[in-house]
This record gives C-alpha cells, sequence and structure tokens, in this order.
C-alpha cells in the first residue's frame, strides 16, 4: 500500500464514433487530497470520470487503484474498489425516503426492510457530521438536501475516494461554504476527493492540486498554491482572454415592459410566480437570480404569452398583453429565448437545418402557400457570419452543432428580427468561456440600441459583473430588486434561500414615470 | 470493505462482446448493407424451401420477376403488381405525412375499409344512373373524406384530451373491420351493397360505371390510379419540403414545445395532417375498389400495416418510399405468384419470406449506428 497514488489513470482513450473525448489523458489523485478537474465543457472530464464510476469503459489504457491495476467494467465493480461518484444529475428515486435510496444499492441488507434501518443511516451520517431525517422523502428534499444523500451514500457504501460532477452548480454561496467545509472535513478523514468544475474561484478555494483538461487531452497539474485564476484560465482555453465583463452605460429611458401583481401557476397547477412587481427600462439588464426552478421558467412563458397568466398585468409600452397569442406578442418585438437543461427544448427545432430555424417565426410573413428559404439562407447566413458561428453550411441541423453555436443560432435569430425587449434565461448555460462571453458582448451591444433585457441567469459573478439591477426569486417571490454595483454575492444568497427579505422595509419593483395610466390619463408622454 | 478494495477485484475479467456508437455510413455502404441484409433474408428463405422440397432457384426466379417468364400472359401480372402496389404507395405515403409529426397512425388498415366502404356505397346509388366520370369523382372523394374524418377522432381526441393515438387508431381499425364484416354478412333490404340475386350474403360486383378506367397499351391495361398514386406522391413531396404546412408539420414533429414558443396553433397543425393522411389512405381505398369491381371483408390486403413498415424502412423519405414499396409489392406479388406454380408452398410463404427479410433488415439498421467488436483477447486483471 506504498503507492502515492489512491487512483492513476494512464494513457486514456475514449471515442465517441469520430469525436475523441479523451486523448491519451493521464491523471495520478494522491491519497487524501483534493484534486479539481478542470476544463470547459465538452473537454472530456466528465467522460473521464464516468470510466472510473464504470458507466463507460475506456477504449485503452489502464487504471490503477493504490498502485494495482484494475478492470472497472460495471458500476458494481467501481463500487468494490471503493469509487463513489456523485453525479451533477442526481441519481435517487423521488418516492422513496433518504434512508431507502441509500438502502437501495447497499449489500447484505437482508429480505426484510427493517425500521431500524433509518436510525442506522442517521447514526452513520451524524458520524461524518451531517444532520439528515433519514425518513424524509426525496421529494421534498431541497437540492442541498438531495447533495447530502448523495455524498452520504457513497460513504455508506464504503467509498475512499470520491469524485463530485460539478457539485456547487445548483448551489447558493452558502451551501457551497457548507459543502466545502464538509469535504475538507472528509479529506482529514482520508478520504481522496476529485471535485469537476469551471468556476475558478472554487477552484482556488477547496483545491490542492489541479488538472486541467482542454478539448479532450491532458494539459498539465499544477499545485493550487502555485497558481492563480488567470494562469488557469489560459490552460483552461489555450490563449489568454480578459475576464472582465463590461457593464454598459445607458441613458435612462422609459420602462419598456412593467409586470403588476403578477401571478402565474406551473403544470402542476401550484403557484410559481406569486404576485410579481418589476418593471424593466430601455436600454437596461434587468438580471433575475434564484435557486433552479424557483418560478424563472414559468415567468418567461407568461410573457411570451405561452402560459396562462392567473392574475395581474404584463405592460409593454403601456399595452397590457396578457390573453394575447405568442403570435401576436412576438410581432409587438418582445423576443424570448429560453435554454433548458437539454438546451435544444425551446426555441429551436434540432432536426431541422439552420436555415429553417432562422424561419421559425417569420415563415408564415411571406405571400402565397411556399416557404420563403432563400430569406431564410440570407438570414442564416448573416447570422453565421456576425456571430462566427462554426457549421459546414447554413443546411446543417441544428443538433449537429456545438453547444455554443446552437445558442449563437438562437439569440442571433431572436436578435435579428428586431426585437425591443428581450428576455432571455440561461443564453450562457453550459457554453465555454469563449462563447459566453460573446453572448454578454452580444448583450451589450442590445443594450446600446435601447432594447430592454430581462436576463435570467444562475452564475451570480456574470449577474453581478454584467446587469444594472438584479431581481431574487425565491419560490416565486421577489425578495428585492437590488442594484449590480452595491449588492455582494452573499446578499444575493441569503435572498435566494429566503432568509433575507426587503419585502417588508420597501416597496420595489413599480416605476415612478409608470406608463401604465399613460392612454387611460392624458395620453401625452409622461415627463421623465 | 475498503480495506480490502486491492485484494476483491482480483477476479475481474474484460467483457466479450462490447457495442460501441459510431457515425453514420456513407450511401454506398448503407446500400450495401441493406443488400446483404436482404441476401442473408434469402438465404435463410433457401434452406426453407429446400426443406419442403422446391427448388429455391426456381423459386426466387419467379418470385422477383413476378411470374412474368413463362408465361402465356405476361401483361396480367403487370396488371396484378399493379393493384397491389398502387395503394400501397398512397398508404405509405400517406403515413409518412403523420409519422414525420410523430403521430403514430397505426390505423391505416380502419381507414382504409372506411373509405372503400363508402365508395362501394356511393357507387351501389349512383353507379347505375349517373354519367361514369362523376360517379368516380364522388366514390373517391367521399370516400376519402369519410376516412379523413374518421382519422380525425382520434386526432381530435389527443388535442382535446390528450389521449394516445396509437390506441385510438388501432381500436378503430377494430370497428371499421367489424362494419364492413356486418354489412357483408346481413342480408336485409336496405343493404344495398350486397348481391340481390344470391340467397347468401355476397357484396355485389360494381356496375359498370364504377370501375377505374384503364388505358390500352396493347393488350396491358394500365390503371389510371397508378398515373395518379405518382401525382399524389409528387405533391406531397413538394408539399414536405417545400409549402409552409409541410414546414409547420416538422416543427411540431422535431419539438412541440419550439412550435408552441413560436406561435403555430399546434391542436391545428396536428388535425389538419392527420386529416390529410387519413383522406388519403380513404382515397386508396376507394380506388382500390373501383379496381377491384367490388367490395370484401379483406379489402385492405393488409396494407394498413405493410405501409408502415414501409413508412419506417424508408425513414419517411418520399422517394425511398417509392423505392420501398415498389420492391416490397415484388415480394408480396412475386411470392404469391411463384407459390401458385408450386404445390407444396402455401401462399402464405410470402408473408414469412417477407417477415424474415423485415427482421435482418431491421436488425442491420442497428449494425448501421452501432459496431459490435468482440475480444478474444480477454484481459484479466493481476491475480
Amino acid at each position: 500500500m506504498a503507492a502515492e497514488y489512491a487512483i492513476e489513470l494512464k494513457n486514456i482513450n475514449k471515442s465517441f464514433g469520430s469525436v475523441a473525448a479523451n486523448k491519451n489523458i493521464s491523471i495520478g489523485l494522491r491519497r487524501g487530497e483534493i484534486l479539481a478537474l478542470l476544463g470547459e465543457n465538452g473537454s472530456g472530464k466528465t467522460t473521464l470520470m464516468n470510466m472510473l464510476s464504470g458507466i463507460y469503459k475506456p477504449d485503452s489504457g489502464s487504471i490503477f487503484v493504490d498502485g494495482e491495476e484494475v478492470l472497472i467494467n460495471s458500476p458494481e465493480d467501481s463500487k468494490r474498489l471503493g469509487i463513489g461518484m456523485v453525479h451533477q444529475h442526481f441519481k435517487l428515486v423521488e418516492k422513496f425516503s433518504a434512508a431507502d435510496n441509500i438502502w437501495l444499492g447497499a449489500e447484505k441488507t437482508g429480505l426484510f426492510l427493517k425500521k431500524s434501518r433509518y436510525k442506522k443511516i442517521e447514526e452513520m451520517a451524524s458520524r461524518f457530521g451531517f444532520e439528515i431525517d433519514a425518513s424524509k422523502l426525496v421529494s421534498n428534499m431541497s437540492v442541498s438536501e438531495k447533495q447530502t444523500l448523495e455524498i452520504l451514500k457513497v460513504l455508506y457504501y464504503g467509498a475512499n475516494i470520491i469524485i463530485l460532477d460539478e457539485p456547487t452548480a445548483v448551489l447558493t454561496v452558502q451551501e457551497i461554504r457548507k459543502l466545502f467545509s464538509v469535504l475538507r472535513k472528509m479529506k482529514e478523514d482520508g478520504h481522496s476527493i476529485i471535485i469537476i468544475t469551471h468556476k475558478l474561484d472554487e477552484v482556488m478555494d477547496i483545491s490542492d492540486r489541479v488538472a486541467v483538461l482542454r478539448k479532450g487531452e491532458y494539459i498539465d497539474t499544477v499545485n493550487t498554491a502555485d497558481t492563480n485564476q488567470q494562469q488557469l484560465t489560459e490552460l483552461m482555453v489555450g490563449k489568454k482572454i480578459d475576464l472582465n465583463i463590461e457593464r454598459v452605460k445607458t441613458e435612462k429611458k422609459l420602462p419598456l415592459l412593467e409586470i403588476r401583481d403578477l401571478t402565474v401557476n406551473n403544470d402542476e397547477n401550484a403557484v410559481a410566480i406569486d404576485h410579481v412587481n418589476f418593471y424593466i427600462r430601455g436600454g437596461e439588464i434587468l438580471g433575475v437570480a434564484g435557486i433552479a426552478g424557483c418560478g424563472q421558467k414559468e415567468l418567461c412563458e407568461a410573457i411570451a404569452g405561452l402560459r396562462p397568466v392567473q392574475s395581474g398585468m404584463i405592460i409593454h409600452e403601456g399595452e397590457n398583453i396578457i390573453g394575447w397569442t405568442p403570435k401576436k406578442i412576438i410581432e409587438k418585438g418582445i423576443s424570448m429565448s429560453f435554454i433548458p437543461e437539454d438546451r435544444l427544448g425551446m426555441g429551436l427545432a434540432p432536426s431541422l437545418s439552420i436555415i429553417d430555424n432562422m424561419l421559425l417565426k417569420k415563415y408564415n410573413d411571406s405571400k402565397g402557400i411556399f416557404v420563403d428559404r432563400v430569406q431564410g439562407k440570407a438570414d442564416a447566413d448573416r447570422v453565421i457570419k456576425e456571430l462566427s458561428v462554426v457549421t459546414p453550411s447554413a443546411n446543417t441541423p441544428v443538433r449537429l452543432l456545438s453547444g455554443g453555436n446552437v445558442q449563437k443560432v438562437l439569440l442571433g435569430r431572436e436578435i435579428s428580427s428586431g426585437p425591443n425587449v428581450i428576455v432571455t434565461a440561461y443564453p450562457v448555460r453550459g457554453l465555454d468561456i469563449n462563447s459566453s462571453y460573446a453572448i454578454y458582448d452580444i448583450l451589450n451591444a442590445e443594450k446600446r440600441k435601447g432594447t430592454g433585457i430581462l436576463f435570467v441567469g444562475e452564475d451570480l459573478d456574470v449577474l453581478l459583473a454584467l446587469c444594472d439591477k438584479i431581481m431574487v426569486l425565491c419560490h416565486g417571490k421577489v425578495m428585492g430588486i437590488v442594484h449590480a454595483h452595491k449588492t455582494t454575492k452573499e446578499e444575493l444568497g441569503l435572498m435566494m434561500t429566503g432568509a433575507l427579505d426587503y419585502n417588508d422595509e420597501k416597496a420595489f419593483g413599480i416605476a415612478k414615470d409608470s406608463r401604465i395610466n399613460e392612454k387611460t390619463e392624458a395620453g401625452g408622454e409622461p415627463n421623465e | 470493505m475498503n480495506k480490502t478494495a486491492a485484494n476483491t477485484h482480483s477476479h475481474v475479467k474484460e467483457p466479450l462482446i462490447r457495442i460501441v456508437k459510431r457515425d453514420g455510413l456513407k450511401l454506398s455502404k448503407l446500400v450495401l448493407v441493406y443488400v446483404g441484409a436482404i441476401l442473408l433474408a434469402m438465404i435463410i428463405g433457401c434452406i426453407l424451401l429446400a426443406s419442403m422440397g422446391v427448388n429455391p432457384f426456381k423459386f426466387y426466379e419467379k418470385m422477383l420477376t413476378i411470374g412474368v417468364v413463362g408465361n402465356a400472359f405476361p401483361y396480367k401480372c403487370f396488371e396484378g403488381y399493379i393493384k397491389l402496389f398502387t395503394p400501397l404507395l398512397i398508404v405509405s405515403v400517406a403515413l409518412s405525412l403523420a409519422f414525420r409529426m410523430k403521430f403514430w397512425n397505426v390505423g391505416g388498415e380502419g381507414q382504409f375499409i372506411v373509405g372503400a366502404l363508402v365508395a362501394g356505397w356511393i357507387s351501389a346509388i349512383i353507379g347505375e344512373s349517373a354519367p361514369s366520370f362523376l360517379v368516380l369523382i364522388l366514390m373517391s372523394l367521399g370516400g376519402a373524406i369519410a376516412a379523413g374524418f374518421y382519422g380525425s377522432i382520434a386526432s381530435v381526441l389527443k388535442v382535446k384530451f390528450g389521449t394516445n393515438e396509437t390506441l385510438m387508431t388501432l381500436m378503430l381499425n377494430y370497428i371499421a373491420l367489424y362494419l364492413i364484416m356486418f354489412f357483408g354478412e346481413t342480408k336485409a333490404d336496405w343493404n344495398i351493397l350486397l348481391n340481390e340475386d344470391s340467397a347468401r350474403p355476397i357484396f355485389k360486383t360494381f356496375f359498370e360505371n364504377a370501375w377505374m378506367p384503364v388505358i390500352k397499351i396493347g393488350s396491358f391495361s394500365l390503371n389510371i390510379s397508378l398515373i395518379i398514386a405518382f401525382v399524389i406522391t409528387a405533391l406531397i413531396f413538394v408539399y414536405l419540403k417545400k409549402t409552409k404546412q409541410g414546414y409547420e408539420l416538422s416543427v411540431v414533429g422535431d419539438s412541440i414545445s419550439t412550435a408552441n414558443y413560436a406561435g403555430m396553433k399546434t391542436g391545428r397543425i396536428i388535425i389538419r395532417t392527420v386529416f390529410i393522411s387519413a383522406f388519403l389512405i380513404g382515397l386508396a381505398g376507394a380506388f382500390y375498389v373501383s379496381t377491384a369491381h367490388s367490395l370484401s371483408t379483406s379489402v385492405t390486403n393488409d396494407v394498413g400495416w405493410t405501409g408502415v413498415i414501409v413508412a419506417w424502412l424508408s425513414k419517411l423519405n418520399t422517394l425511398a418510399i417509392v423505392v420501398t414499396s415498389a420492391l416490397i409489392s415484388i415480394l408480396r406479388y412475386g411470392c404469391t405468384q411463384a407459390a401458385a406454380e408450386f404445390a407444396s408452398v402455401d401462399s402464405h410463404f410470402a408473408d414469412l419470406l417477407q417477415g424474415i427479410i423485415l427482421f435482418s433488415v431491421l436488425a442491420c439498421d442497428f449494425l448501421t449506428r452501432f459496431k459490435v467488436i468482440i475480444n478474444l483477447k480477454r484481459r484479466k486483471s493481476h491475480e
């Protein structure tokens, strides 16, 4: 047991079809260290880790555990070797309790489910310093509770090598801090940990060493103490990059979109957006922060006319657009683009070509019964050129493009229709640094033109840097609207969990120069 | 468990067979794979035929030439072939329309029967008195529209109540089938579909005005419905590729949430497309009875099912549907022709052979998407 590494990968190769996901990668995880695996999306981090957890098999190369070569053919093998993985998308049975989710994969549990399992698991949890209610159903758990359960699960199965795939993506600042202290404690107990992330500040905070992958290739491993964020970015991207996001200054304009007392239900008919007030001016970016699934989707869909509104008003340039068809709202100049988790679900038709996707909202504008693909081709060529979309041709189906290019096509189409309000949710979801900055530039250019932008984001650093104001949602309620240059990540985090609520202190979300009564009153332009 | 980890993994072996995803094949290789699949199926057929004491080469010769060789009336074979091919082509094209929208219309059988039944009824009412072209147009339109509405039952229910269209269209098949059996077996004054002169209930032969016209080329009669079928195919090709409605149905099929997002009226698009699909199938039914000059309870000849297979094998590509339905028709018609020649082979052998061919083609479809790696030199981890 004298081997230096708890786990070592040597010359690992893995391809999917003609795409090489991992090229000759060699990485070692020292005993009792936290190794950050850093790389942009599509750099092969998850693929590599999935080979350790037995989901994929390498095409070639060897894996050593405690200095001995091993073969991992299945998740069972991986478990036996003491490797545990916490996946980005939790693998839990929603209808089971915490204890039963652990029991599900445990060995030697006997034929019958005994009451004692709850106690056993709670005891074990407290030994590791966790507090959980073992009989609580997963469906009633918050995201961070689910994650705790996932970690407990691998610990219970006896893992001493723990892999966490983007564990912080769904957590608030406070929850991340808690997670990190748990990880440090696990490290002290002798566990070896690999953490996948692409957030540099977290890497600097938690890791002992950083291994960097780029486009499926291994670049380097550096000691965290000897490096900085700028150097890591260069390793990750392969070139120097300015990490500052510009906040464009514009003149104050009239409110373009005003939301007054809006209530919207979700698919289960529960309240998703609860008496919400806010407004967006021309030339302004309003950020929306919140834990995933706290009403962002329903809000976007309500504005686009895709979801019925229970009560309240959506006023666009002084006109209430509630009850309008999506088509009419598009024509009025409101563009909505929502990037769901699968990134293709809404806004694009994945099997259709770029040309056809360009035509999605205006195919009906041409005369006659035929689709005007000449126009579509012109649009597609322009977007490809202006936003430098990488594609074999304009006829390529959108699903064959890489994530960044898919999102450029979507935003490109939305902008080319010349909207005055852009509602965009997660436009940089899953994008690499270069593409993300390209998208920020596009939004800033629109802002300069006087477009009002609602930006639903997940990365607080980006929201803080890009937006003028940030609205924080918690369970469908607005906790407050704060100026981006005056607030902090901590404050936003507290608001996201509902611990900080400005509702009692002051009224917000109603513009002084509101245009809501403009028509019914004198009809003239109100004074700024 | 942790401390013994190094000892417990000593008996792990690499698996013998692995399946790996591959990129799409080139067209030439793809064709080669399919030809290989058909050959494989025919070799299996060879063994079966030989075991029944039939010379497989003679059988296949007869089958592939649809019985033309050595026949005193070869044009009859072509006429029979066309009678089988025409409805299959129209039905497959019509089904592909619904399938492109991911509406799984497996109700081709029922819609075909409804089209045939209504056409038969119209011919019984006006076939004797009205001029031929009027009879034919009314029969075709009547059958097609009736089938269109019949198919719409499933689509309207799906749009309004979210019912499953596969179950609905499947059940509607049986309603239509028992309906035509009811008309075929119920001797009554009102039942104008039956032959009045016969004591037993049998469907009567249509009046001559209701017969599908033919173009005489020598002794060969070219059925007009074949030409119409090709025109329909061409129109649908253009409809799918060029028109706004075709564009709409592709978007709905690809992502219904995207279609809603773009402001399309998805419910209307689904109902409209399924109506057109069922309309064309009903038209094929009307054409068929007008060509056969009579109704029958087995009027569909399984075309509703075969059409599903043709549409799938062709990957919903309109041009591929023409080729595939022509080939499947050769198989089906050729097999019955060949079976007639050899006493020991039942005509059902055609179905059997067709099943084997389809099975091997679908199996090869798997090979076009995945690579199977057999690892004979399996590594073991250290003892």
